[in-house]
Formats: C-alpha cells, sequence, structure tokens
C-alpha cells in the first residue's frame, strides 16, 4: 500500500507533470523561439532603424518587450490545457489523486508559470547579451519578475475558463485578450506614441509595468519605482486569487459540470 | 468497507445515480454491473470525491469523502474506461508520475513499474508515445496504473474493454492477487461473465438506481423455476408438451422448431425423467441441453433489460 504524499511533493509533481510535457513537444518551444528570433532581427532591426533618427534605440526597448510579450502568450496556454484536460477526462483522473483541490489549483497555475519561465529563459539571456548589459543576478531579477507576471496571467487564463466555460468561445476570448493585454501596453512601444484614448489601459497594464522593471534592471536611462511593482503585484494577487476561488469553486462543485 | 449511504447524483435535471445504498466489505470483489448510462462511473466518481453527492454520503474506510476528501482519495486507484493519462507521455513516463503522485515509495517504484510493464508485455513498448500505440495497449497502461499503485480500493471500470482473451485472463489474475494482498475491489463492467467469474458480490445498477446486491451463485438461485431443457426431436411430437406439462416442477413446455423446450424447476435433477416422459409417447431424443439461470437472466430478471 502506498502512503499520502506531502503537500510540497505535490505541487512539485505537478510542475513536473507540466515540464515532463513539455519537454516532449519541442516544436512549440522552436516554433515560439523561432517567432521571437525572427521578430528580434527582422521586426526589431529594422524599427530600429528607422527610430535610430530620432535618438532612440528601439531594439534595446523591444527586445526586453519581446521576452515580456512572449511569457504573456505562453501564460495564456494554461486556460487552453485546462479545457484539453476536461475534453480528454485528464481532470478526473487528476482530480481523483491523493492531494486537495486547492493544492490542484496552485499547481496548475504555478505549472504554467514554470513552463513559460522555461520557454523565456534562454530569449532573456540571449536580450541582456544583446543588449550588453549581461549578468547573472540581472538575469535572475528579470526572471523573477517575469514569473511574477505569468502566475498573473495563468490566474487571468483560468479566470477566463471558468467564467467562458465553452471551449471555442475561450479561444476567441483568449486571443482577443492576449492582443489586448500586450498591444495596449508599453512592452513593444513605448506609451508615449501609443494613442491618447489608450494611454490610461496601457498604463495600469501589468504588462507595462513588468517591461519597465525589467528595463530598469537592464538597460541605463529607464527606471522603475514602487509605482511599477505595486500594479503588478496587485494584478497577480487580484487574478491568481480569482482564478483559484473559481477553479476551486468548479472543481468543488463536481469539476465543469 | 465501502459505504454507500442513500446516494444521489444528479447533472442538472437528470438524476444520474438516485438513492444508492449499499456495503462494500473490505477484500471482496464487489462487481458493479450494469449497461452504460446505468450510472456505475458516476456511483465510482461519487466515491473517488471526484463528484460532490447532490444527497447522502460516501463512508471510505470509515472517512467521509465529503468532509475528507484528501483520506478517501489516498486509499482509492482507479482505472478509468476510457484511459486517462497524457498521451503525449510514454508509458514508463506514466506511471511514474501515477506512483510518484500517489506515495508509491521510492525504493520499490522502479521495480513494480518494470514488474508491471514486463507482466503486460509492454517492456518493449514503454519508451513510445503512448499515442502511437493500440486501443488494448492504451487500456492495458490504465491497468498498469492501479496495479502499480496497489492501493487499499482499487476501482477497474471495464477493465477488460478492447483487450483480446489472453489479456483479459492476465488482467483477471491480477485483480485476484491484488485482492488476495489485501485491496478492496471495485469492478464495473457490463461483461456477465467477467463479473460472474470475478466477483465475490455484484450490485446491479439500472437507470441509476441498485436494484439488488448479492452473491452471483445466490442471485442465479434465487430465480428458481427458471432452468430449460432443451431435446431436439428427430420429428415433432405434438402432444408431448400436455405430456411434458403434467410433471408437477414444470413451468411451461412449448416447441420452437423441432426443439422442445422445457421451463422447469431443478432441471439437472429432473432431466433424465423427461428423457423417460418423452420417449414413452414416442420422441427421439437427438441431442439434449440444459440451461441454468445466468448473471444475465439474473441482470433480465430485475431490470427487465437485456445487458448485451
Amino acid at each position: 500500500m502506498s502512503e499520502k504524499p506531502s503537500s510540497l511533493f505535490v505541487l512539485w509533481v505537478l510542475v513536473e507533470r507540466d515540464l515532463r510535457t513539455l519537454l516532449k513537444s519541442p516544436w512549440i518551444l522552436i516554433n515560439r523561439t523561432a517567432f521571437f528570433l525572427i521578430q528580434l532581427f527582422v521586426f526589431a532591426v529594422l524599427v530600429t532603424k528607422l527610430a535610430t533618427s530620432l535618438g532612440f534605440n528601439y531594439f534595446d526597448f523591444y527586445s526586453v518587450g519581446a521576452v515580456v510579450s512572449t511569457i504573456t502568450s505562453i501564460a495564456f496556454i494554461i486556460g487552453e490545457d485546462l479545457f484539453e484536460e476536461e475534453e480528454l477526462g485528464l481532470l478526473d483522473y487528476l482530480l481523483s489523486l491523493p492531494f486537495g483541490h486547492s493544492l490542484f489549483v496552485i499547481g496548475r497555475a504555478l505549472g504554467g508559470a514554470v513552463r513559460g519561465l522555461i520557454y523565456v529563459t534562454p530569449m532573456m539571456v540571449l536580450v541582456a547579451y544583446l543588449d550588453g548589459y549581461f549578468s547573472v543576478a540581472g538575469v535572475a531579477g528579470s526572471l523573477l519578475v517575469i514569473f511574477v507576471l505569468a502566475t498573473g496571467i495563468s490566474g487571468l487564463s483560468i479566470t477566463l475558463a471558468m467564467l467562458i466555460r465553452n471551449a471555442n468561445r475561450f479561444d476567441i476570448v483568449i486571443a482577443l485578450a492576449e492582443l489586448a493585454t500586450v498591444r495596449v501596453s508599453a512592452a513593444i512601444y513605448p506609451l508615449a506614441y501609443i494613442p491618447k484614448v489608450l494611454q490610461p489601459a496601457a498604463t495600469y497594464s501589468p504588462v507595462t509595468s513588468t517591461s519597465d522593471i525589467v528595463r530598469a534592471i537592464f538597460l541605463p536611462g529607464y527606471s522603475a519605482g514602487s509605482y511599477e511593482v505595486v500594479v503588478l503585484l496587485l494584478f497577480v494577487a487580484v487574478f491568481f486569487g480569482l482564478g483559484a476561488a473559481f477553479l476551486f469553486r468548479k472543481l468543488e462543485g463536481g469539476r465543469f459540470e | 468497507m465501502i459505504q454507500f449511504k442513500d446516494v444521489t447524483k444528479s447533472f442538472k435535471n437528470v438524476d444520474a445515480v438516485k438513492g444508492v445504498s449499499c456495503e462494500i466489505q473490505d477484500r471482496e470483489i464487489f462487481g458493479l454491473l450494469g449497461p452504460n448510462g446505468a450510472g456505475k462511473t458516476t456511483l465510482i466518481m461519487t466515491m473517488a470525491t471526484v463528484y460532490n453527492p447532490t444527497r447522502g454520503e460516501v463512508f471510505v474506510d470509515g472517512h467521509s469523502a465529503s468532509a475528507n476528501p484528501d483520506e478517501v482519495k489516498a486509499l482509492i486507484g482507479i482505472s478509468f474506461q476510457d484511459p486517462k493519462y497524457d498521451r503525449i507521455l510514454s508509458a514508463r513516463e506514466i506511471l511514474e508520475w501515477h506512483a510518484k503522485v500517489t506515495g508509491v515509495d521510492k525504493g520499490v517504484r522502479e521495480k513494480r513499474i518494470d514488474e508491471v510493464l514486463a507482466k503486460f508485455g509492454l517492456a518493449g513498448e514503454a519508451r513510445k508515445r503512448t499515442w502511437t500505440l493500440s486501443g488494448g495497449t492504451k487500456k492495458k497502461i490504465e491497468n498498469a496504473k492501479v496495479f502499480v499503485q496497489r492501493p487499499k480500493v482499487a476501482v477497474f471500470d471495464e477493465p477488460t474493454a478492447y483487450l483480446d482473451v489472453p489479456s483479459r485472463l492476465m488482467v483477471w489474475d491480477m485483480i485476484s492477487e491484488l485482492r488476495d494482498e489485501g485491496s478492496t475491489v471495485v469492478l464495473a463492467t457490463n461483461m456477465m461473465d467477467e463479473a460472474d467469474r470475478m466477483s465475490d458480490r455484484v450490485g446491479i445498477m439500472s437507470r441509476g438506481e441498485m436494484v439488488q446486491v448479492g452473491e452471483p451463485g445466490r442471485l442465479k438461485g434465487s430465480l428458481k423455476g427458471r432452468d430449460i431443457i432443451e431435446l431436439k426431436l428427430e420429428a415433432v411430437v405434438p402432444e408431448l408438451t400436455t405430456e411434458v406439462s403434467k410433471v408437477e416442477e414444470v413451468r411451461e413446455a412449448r416447441y420452437e422448431g423441432d426443439v422442445l423446450k422445457i421451463v422447469l424447476t431443478n432441471g439437472r435433477g429432473l432431466l433424465p425423467h423427461m428423457i423417460n416422459v418423452v420417449t414413452a409417447k414416442g420422441g427421439k431424443v437427438q441431442s439434449v441441453n440444459l440451461k441454468e439461470p445466468s448473471l444475465e437472466d439474473v441482470f433480465l430478471h430485475y431490470t427487465g433489460m437485456k445487458l448485451s
């Protein structure tokens, strides 16, 4: 007979499952990396040439924003995973395993964030190197900030999945949400160049805050303060909490009945 | 012991399980019989805490499934009807992960996985992604999860679906071994031969209700007067139906083609006498067939439905 495993061990095993499936899907990793590299070396290089006349190093600005945008997109996948797990009946299996629903919820959100982190770590290292400001502490600090954002985005994705409940509708909403979250932010263009009507939303965007914090870590001339940290943490607290609460409630009621 | 106390589970307006009450004893193999849609899987999922009962309560080893779900889940291992695992992973990876998450001791994990893979003849395919494997092999991997886990309560939902005959026999042996090692086994099936062969007791489910619980032998014995003697005759002798019906134990006698069918009590004991009666009246018996009530008949009797 077997013994009930500890909570920490269960959390690790749940995250490990995400990592195992990730490592078995190298094409997704290659696809995302290729997309990132093309954006960086074609799009960013071209626009940098245009922006240089304005006395602005767009490449440095964009490269950090591209990493933040990538992890945002990846963290949104968790909602799709939940629908897929439900469709394949995997959720029944996972919920029958010897751990509580709350651990399951935390494990899934953390697993999504860790998976995203693994995707973007090489990108972050490359960006730090290309920008000419590589340091182990800088990369580690940036990844920590990015990880915090990813947990919040995972929470947002889970919240949307729980509210929408229909996989097809979710696909559409999540595509729009991802577009809005990345585009209405200062991840890939400066706040000042965003249409005025969108500037308030972009100012309060956690993606903007994360991009600003990471730029402040790496790039000279950029700064971030407690305001950005508060926006980011508030976003994470609200959506990680909401996502966890919605999913937990759904599971307690008997999964996606 | 597992106790179901007036368990009802509804999905929207549909009662998938209706007021089920029964007990499953420690170390017994309990066959849960019923056609698809009878509520077997829903009842299992309620026991496993995946669903909360709409009404009633399930207790496993004294723990309430509603109040202490974590305690209950720690005791249960389920082999699902349709394989449920990440199909991008290999059989070995699936079993390793399942063993870890269910708390199988690290010291015995690999050995058990190797043993179970070898028993199922999967050692050669253990590192292939499972989506590339056949339906039968996927089902074996689903069963293997429970055999690696060796839980206190092992649940098998249609464990031999998609399996060939040798594999079915092996799974039955392995389930019996599991019980002998101390596990309680819940075996949900719609195969009568499987339930009859494996179960210490069976519960018959129909339209969400548990309509009968008992030992297969006793349930079959409860259908007294339902033995059938079939006598194939060289030629039909019409008056034989009347003549045979004069025997007290005979409930019915009729011809189906050139076969005289006699429904009676104690067919085995009265068979020689019946042949004598028929022969005395000029009937020439070419072959004899005695049918005693099967679990299928029991099912038909209590539910009014044929299982297959």
